[in-house]
């Protein structure tokens, strides 16, 4: 019975001390872990820009938006790339609905209204299907970089098999009509706002 | 859920976390840093439980270093840990597998032959898996089943290629 007894005191002095190791280790790593995914998440924003396009640090400089609810999709928040002192790009963080639940996408835009890039940075779509999206062998976004609201009529934004331009991922067109639908929202917000967006002051 | 679950339901680390070399790597050192962890921490504490208790014991302690391993991983290496996902938290199972072996003379022996085995095992199919994911185009062998038929055909070569001495007792003839 004592040996039973010894066991057990033993199985909860072992039991004690390992959640408290374990809760101190965590206070002791949460502001390390906290800027590490911090520096992680700006990283990840940041591979929408091509290297060597900006100096400063776009996340530190958000834009303030107005009226972000757009057409199709919701603008939570902009940002400005910009190097020696001229804006060189403008992120806009847009979320649409998906097929499987809400896509945010991270799009970047010239000054001239052209794009620049797009990176999906949150997404629930069928695997297989909607999510060859973030496959990186895929390259399905880079169909719309250097595209502009003038070199592709309002209607042409679309997949093919809506008379539009753009292919379409294979058996995935809920998620092709979405994200299509953002980048065009985004696009004709940048157009509405280039001025505030740019920092500029209208004339 | 038995002892013999524990070795296949190990396996979820090793197939999940070895689509490229690098998280092969990664992830069998970490098996065998937190098995050895493991084992230095439950062997002085051998003699003063009983059977039920140790069961316990064991699965709190593996438990604590899994998760501390992967709060390290996260503040120290966050590319490594965004790869490795909760991958690092299933890797106490390997502990308590681990645990199962029984106290015998040559137990280190054994154990260490397996960690080793493993860190070969995850090795060769990171490799052949980023060959042929990147190599070859072949998507499926990039996502988790693959890695379940790759390490069934690499176990098979190996079973086939091994001297015949050792095998033949387990193997029937030929």
């Amino acid at each position: 019975m004592t040996a039973r007894w010894r066991s057990t005191a033993m199985l909860l002095v072992v039991a004690g001390l390992a959640i408290a190791a374990t809760l101190t280790w965590q206070r002791f790593t949460a502001r390390p872990i906290a800027e590490a995914s911090r520096q992680w998440q700006e990283q990840q924003w940041l591979k929408v820009l091509p290297p060597g396009s900006y100096d400063n640090r776009p996340l530190q400089t958000p834009v303030p938006l107005t009226g972000a609810k757009l057409s199709h999709s919701h603008l939570l928040a902009g940002y400005r790339a910009s190097q020696a002192g001229v804006t060189s790009a403008v992120l806009l963080h847009s979320r649409v609905q998906g097929y499987g639940g809400a896509i945010e996408l991270v799009i970047a835009i010239a000054p001239q209204g052209r794009l620049v890039g797009v990176r999906v940075l949150e997404q629930q779509e069928s695997p297989g299907l909607g999510d060859q999206l973030v496959d990186p062998a895929r390259h399905w976004l880079d169909q719309f970089i250097g595209r502009t609201l003038r070199d592709t009529p309002e209607l042409a934004w679309a997949i093919k098999r809506d008379q539009g331009a753009f292919d379409q991922l294979a058996g995935a067109t809920v998620t092709s009509r979405a994200v299509i639908e953002a980048i065009q929202d985004a696009l004709r917000y940048f157009d509405q706002h280039r001025p505030e967006l740019l920092g500029e002051t209208p004339p | 859920m038995n002892r013999f679950w524990l070795l296949p339901i190990s396996l979820a680390p090793l197939l999940g976390a070895t689509s490229t070399i690098v998280q092969a790597l990664a992830i069998s050192l970490c098996t065998i840093l937190l098995v050895g962890l493991h084992q230095s921490l439950m062997t002085p504490l051998h003699r003063h439980l009983e059977q039920a208790p140790r069961l316990w014991t064991s699965t709190v302690l593996a438990a604590a270093l899994a998760i501390c391993l992967h709060l390290g991983l996260q503040a120290w290496a966050m590319p490594l840990a965004k790869q490795l996902g909760l991958y690092t938290l299933l890797l106490a199972l390997p502990c308590l597998a681990s645990e199962q072996l029984p106290a015998q003379p040559g137990r280190y022996r054994h154990l260490g032959l397996g960690l080793l085995g493993l860190l070969a095992a995850g090795l060769a199919l990171g490799i052949c898996r980023q060959l042929l994911a990147d190599g070859l185009g072949l998507h499926l062998a990039a996502l988790a089943p693959g890695a379940l038929i790759l390490l069934g055909l690499l176990l098979g070569l190996y079973n086939h290629l091994r001297p015949s001495n050792t095998a033949s007792r387990r193997q029937g003839t030929r």
